[in-house]
């Protein structure tokens, strides 16, 4: 270590007059001399990179599996380079502008516009993917003014969980109206016990999940004070008010809920399959999946649709396009996206995938029967998404530590949204 | 091994200055060597990155940019964005309040540990050295402890204020309560940052000579006298080090806050650097994010302005 | 520690009387106490790494059936990030300063023009924001092929530490008495002899102090880590951690475990540099 220090410094002084180049030469060659340059220079033409978020050795090793799975026919090997998930777009940034893009960016759905706005992506179809057969919320999700930038292999939503002892108990079906939901979560609030449980986070988790009581109720994220949004922000306010749900709640994310959850700390919660492993893996709490409440009986949930979309970046070298291209279409084959979606327990996109899922997984079949009815949150605001769900953030977080009436709180959401335009 | 009995650097400098000043040319640029690597360095990571910074708050910044290297100057189209947005102002408020309250509670305990580790005790070294493990951990790890340590219903922190009748029966929503939040998150940046106040002014204490204290034990002046009249005077170069430090890396704090409350409940826990990443990471807009940064980076400018002046002998020219 | 065996010239009154050994037991206790209540976050986490079995948010106080179950993941995943950590921060360590320390001195001590403007900037440097420095420096890394390598996450991460040193160092060479490396000078040695041999000796605590920093500034870094690095060649522990920690699910026991093992090493190291202050302490007062 000593000679690398030694020798940097000496490389600087050196430099004296001409500074800057100087010292870039003597770097550049410190490293091509220590042998400690990892950064290849041309990409190999064999292997196809992708940039994702799965961090996590299961995750990491899951994907690794299928993607290997397809790269073998076709002669070729895949890299992952893995980075937490909030830092996806800002490495994705800092990959284009150097010139050194993955082949496959696989980006959060409602990050996609931003991104094909940039005219960085390729629509797929002319990379050589086959865009047909998928559900219409999942190609909704991957596309941006009409065309089609990105594949979901699988797509999630939001269902209710609950402790299906503590309902037996208490005597209790799982709720399907607002009116339910709170005569229920009252009734089963005890102890330390709570009701219900969700997550009002002011991040993308929150506003996840404030999104299917948003849209149930008739909100519009165009137009956010056309008077229908606030029955939500109500039903959410009522529910801590009524001591049914913990103040603690503008502060979980998703997996704080799973957590007091799990803890029993909650009798039923709102949260997505990404979370069947761990409630599978754990024995202190028997529960069951199912829809979403509606603010009226006969009405339909409209659950957000979440998941990850994979991109192809534009390439001078429109070869690697096709091979990204190749191995896209190998991917969300029938039977890969089948198993997949069982490995992550998301739903596939392909309707009849979809639908081989839904009867092999019944108890997952209320999440694979929403996405159906699911909306993309981007579909109607396109690049104006992080602006409005964080519009959103702030009407619930501000109405939920009692700082606003429901009314002011989408008002002024109006306002900022439309500000930041 | 001799180390540096005499501190007091007021009573140094001067005098060589006139001979410095006549010194030949080659002695003048070798004297230059020294110093020549470091402001290379600082030059390519540290003004680089902030010319462009200030570039990017007068430019059309988008993720496009990125892919076409356009951006369009757009005068100051970012400023007014930003200063005419309500969250701007209270985000400076809450880094003023943050800022001052962690440096204040840091300063004041790291100050007081200083003073109870320099004595001679056994474990002292131990302990001491052990009281730097906070630091070690990592940010996402920390979080998560403190957000479960600072529940409002099971946190641990609410169950033994509650056992000593300290806490109201439905506990402190710590971080549940836009009015709490802010105090919440100064109580665990002070948790962070005792341990880099403690170590240099613990430093800072033992250069100061044992025979002055024995000298004013000999003269009876008590404990908290000898304090106000000799450590503190004599530990001054070092406080201005820490809390000059210690304004510059509080002021624009992010991760922690974004872990512990992501600027929540109802934005009460907004800062500048919050506000800087929401505005370039979240929203993409670049142009406005550097706006913020370059604000904070104005702050600590004039802040350092104002303390520089105020504490001449010790930031200046040396000797 | 066996500090006080060790300075009986330190301490003229040195007779352990009965009323001392009480005094000094007091104070071991009160130092006990306080390290209770600072490092609760600290053994929050080994608790929680010990009982794998439960819920995160429903964790005993006690780990009452200790399993070991997430300290052998993180053995097992992490041992190499550990040694990635260790070299990186020890590195930028080096780096850090050698440039620091003479550019302290100079400052310090040189009289050199626009030198308080010099030590202004630096203190202004510290204020540029980490994540605008990554954003800058990923393009200039990827054109000197620093991306992915030792080197360039050394050079990146010896800035974090920096300015901190050269401002330190600086407030404690002003006070080297000008005559003593003159004298040395007359000697025949030239200035930079006369710096390593005299100054930097004299130097030692602070150099220590600043080394400590820069090595804790340098271990906890996370964003030039993620940034620089587009593969897993170089991973430090604080990128290590997120093999647990994914987008949606986290595996919390054993990020817990990975944090405690992590911080043993770095521990060790803080132990060992702590006892040279002391000893540099003990020369001083000697004297």
């Amino acid at each position: 270590m000593p000679s690398v220090g030694g020798r940097v410094r000496a490389g600087i002084a050196r430099a004296g007059g001409k500074r800057v180049p100087a010292l870039a030469a003597t770097l550049a060659c410190a490293t091509a001399a220590l042998g400690l340059t990892g950064c290849a220079a041309e990409p190999d033409p064999g292997t196809v990179t992708v940039l994702n978020s799965a961090t996590d050795t299961a995750e990491h090793t899951a994907n690794q599996r299928f993607f290997d799975r397809c790269a073998k026919p076709l002669g070729i090997k895949v890299e992952q380079i893995s980075v937490p998930a909030d830092q996806i777009a800002s490495k994705t940034l800092r990959m284009a502008s150097s010139d050194s893009l993955t082949d496959i960016l696989e980006l959060d759905g409602s990050e996609l516009p931003q991104f094909a706005q940039t005219e960085g992506l390729r629509p797929l179809k002319e990379a050589g993917v086959d865009t047909s057969g998928f559900s219409a919320s999942a190609t909704s999700l991957g596309s941006y003014d009409g065309v089609q930038y990105g594949v979901a292999r699988s797509v999630n939503s939001l269902a209710l969980i609950y402790n299906t002892k503590l309902l037996e108990d208490a005597g209790i079906d799982p709720p399907r109206t607002w009116a339910e939901l709170r005569e229920a979560a009252k009734k089963l609030t005890e102890g330390d016990t709570y009701g219900m449980a969700f997550s009002a986070s002011p991040n993308a988790d929150g506003v996840y999940q404030f999104l299917p009581f948003f849209w149930s109720a008739g909100g519009d994220e165009a137009k956010l004070d056309n008077g229908k949004g606030e029955a939500a922000l109500q039903l959410w306010k009522d529910l801590l008010a009524d001591g049914s749900a913990s103040r603690s709640v503008v502060n979980w994310n998703q997996q704080d809920v799973n957590d007091q959850f799990v803890a029993g700390r909650a009798a039923m919660m709102i949260n997505g399959p990404w979370q069947v492993p761990v409630l599978s893996a754990q024995k202190n709490v028997d529960w069951a999946v199912a829809k979403i409440p509606v603010p009226e009986a006969g009405k339909d949930a409209v659950p957000p649709i979440g998941g990850t979309v994979m991109a192809v970046p534009k390439n001078e070298d429109r070869a690697r396009e096709k091979r990204a291209g190749d191995l896209l279409n190998c991917l969300n084959s029938e039977q890969n996206q089948l198993q997949w979606g069982e490995s992550v327990n998301n739903v596939p996109t392909r309707a009849s995938a979809a639908q081989a899922y839904a009867e092999q997984n019944p108890k997952l079949a209320p999440f694979a029967e929403l996405v159906t009815t699911a909306r993309s949150r981007t579909a109607k605001v396109g690049t104006g998404w992080p602006i409005v769900g964080d519009a959103l953030a702030g009407a619930f977080q501000s109405v939920l530590t009692g700082r606003t009436s429901p009314e002011q709180a989408m008002d002024r959401a109006q306002q900022q949204a439309s500000a930041g335009k | 091994m001799t180390t540096i009995t005499s501190i007091a650097p007021a009573a140094s400098t001067g005098k060589t200055n006139s001979k410095t000043g006549r010194a030949p040319r080659r002695q003048r640029l070798l004297r230059w060597l020294f110093v020549a690597p470091a402001l290379t360095y600082m030059g390519l990571f540290f003004g680089y990155p902030l010319v462009n910074n200030i570039l990017i708050s007068f430019q059309h910044y988008t993720p496009k940019t990125y892919f076409t290297g356009e951006a369009p100057f757009n005068g100051l189209d970012n400023w007014r964005a930003v200063f005419a947005n309500d969250l701007f102002g209270d985000a400076l408020w809450h880094t003023l309040l943050f800022t001052v309250g962690s440096l204040l509670g840091q300063f004041t305990i790291g100050l007081a540990l200083a003073v109870f580790f320099s004595r001679r005790f056994r474990l002292s070294g131990m302990v001491r050295a052990v009281l730097l493990l906070p630091w070690l951990v990592p940010m996402v790890v920390s979080a998560v402890v403190w957000r479960r340590i600072l529940d409002q219903e099971h946190g641990m922190l609410n169950t033994v204020l509650h056992a000593i009748g300290l806490a109201p029966a439905d506990g402190v929503p710590w971080l549940s309560s836009p009015s709490v939040a802010l105090l919440s998150a100064v109580l665990v940046n002070i948790w962070v940052g005792i341990p880099f106040n403690m170590v240099i002014l613990y430093g800072g204490l033992q250069e100061i000579p044992r025979d002055v204290y024995e000298a004013a034990s000999l003269d009876g002046s008590g404990p908290w006298r000898t304090f106000r009249s000799i450590t503190l005077p004599m530990l001054r170069p070092v406080i201005t080090v820490v809390l000059v430090l210690g304004f510059m890396s509080t002021v624009k704090i992010l991760d922690l806050i974004l872990a512990l409350t992501s600027g929540g409940p109802a934005d009460s826990t907004q800062t500048l650097g919050t506000v800087t990443y929401q505005l370039s990471f979240l929203q993409l807009d670049f142009g406005q994010g550097a706006v913020v940064g370059n604000v904070l980076i104005l702050i600590s400018a004039l802040f350092a302005v104002l303390y520089l002046r105020a504490n001449r002998a010790d930031f200046g020219k040396g000797k | 520690m066996k500090q006080p065996t060790n300075l009986p010239a330190a301490v003229p009154a040195n007779r352990p009387t009965r009323s001392v050994r009480l005094r000094s037991a007091w104070n071991t206790t009160a130092a006990l106490l306080i390290l209770a209540v600072l490092l609760f976050p600290v053994y929050w986490m080994l608790n929680t790494a010990l009982q794998p079995d439960s819920s995160v948010a429903a964790t005993e106080w006690f780990p009452t059936a200790p399993s070991l179950k997430n300290f052998d993941t993180a053995i097992s995943t992490q041992g190499g990030s550990l040694l990635t950590s260790l070299g990186v921060a020890l590195g930028a360590v080096v780096v850090c300063l050698a440039l620091a320390a003479p550019a302290a001195y100079g400052l310090a001590q040189f009289g050199l023009r626009g030198g308080q403007t010099i030590v202004f900037t630096t203190l202004i440097t510290q204020m540029v924001p980490g994540i605008v420095i990554a954003n800058a420096m990923y393009s200039a890394y990827a054109e000197l092929g620093l991306v992915n390598s030792y080197l360039g996450l050394i050079l990146a991460d010896a800035s974090l530490g920096l300015p901190f040193s050269i401002v330190l160092l600086r407030a404690f060479m002003v006070s080297i008495p000008t005559e003593v490396v003159e004298a040395a000078m007359v000697d025949g040695a030239n200035r930079f002899t006369a710096f390593i041999r005299i100054v930097l000796p004299m130097s030692r605590n602070s150099l220590i102090t600043a080394g400590l920093f820069t090595f804790l500034f340098a271990w906890s870094d996370f964003i030039f880590a993620l940034t620089l690095n587009t593969t897993d060649d170089v991973k430090p522990i604080t990128l290590g951690i997120y093999q647990f920690v994914g987008a949606h699910v986290s595996d919390w026991g054993a990020v817990m475990a990975t944090a405690v093992l992590s911080a043993v090493p770095a521990a060790v190291l803080l132990v060992v540099a702590q006892k040279y202050i002391a000893a540099g302490i003990t020369g001083g007062s000697v004297k």
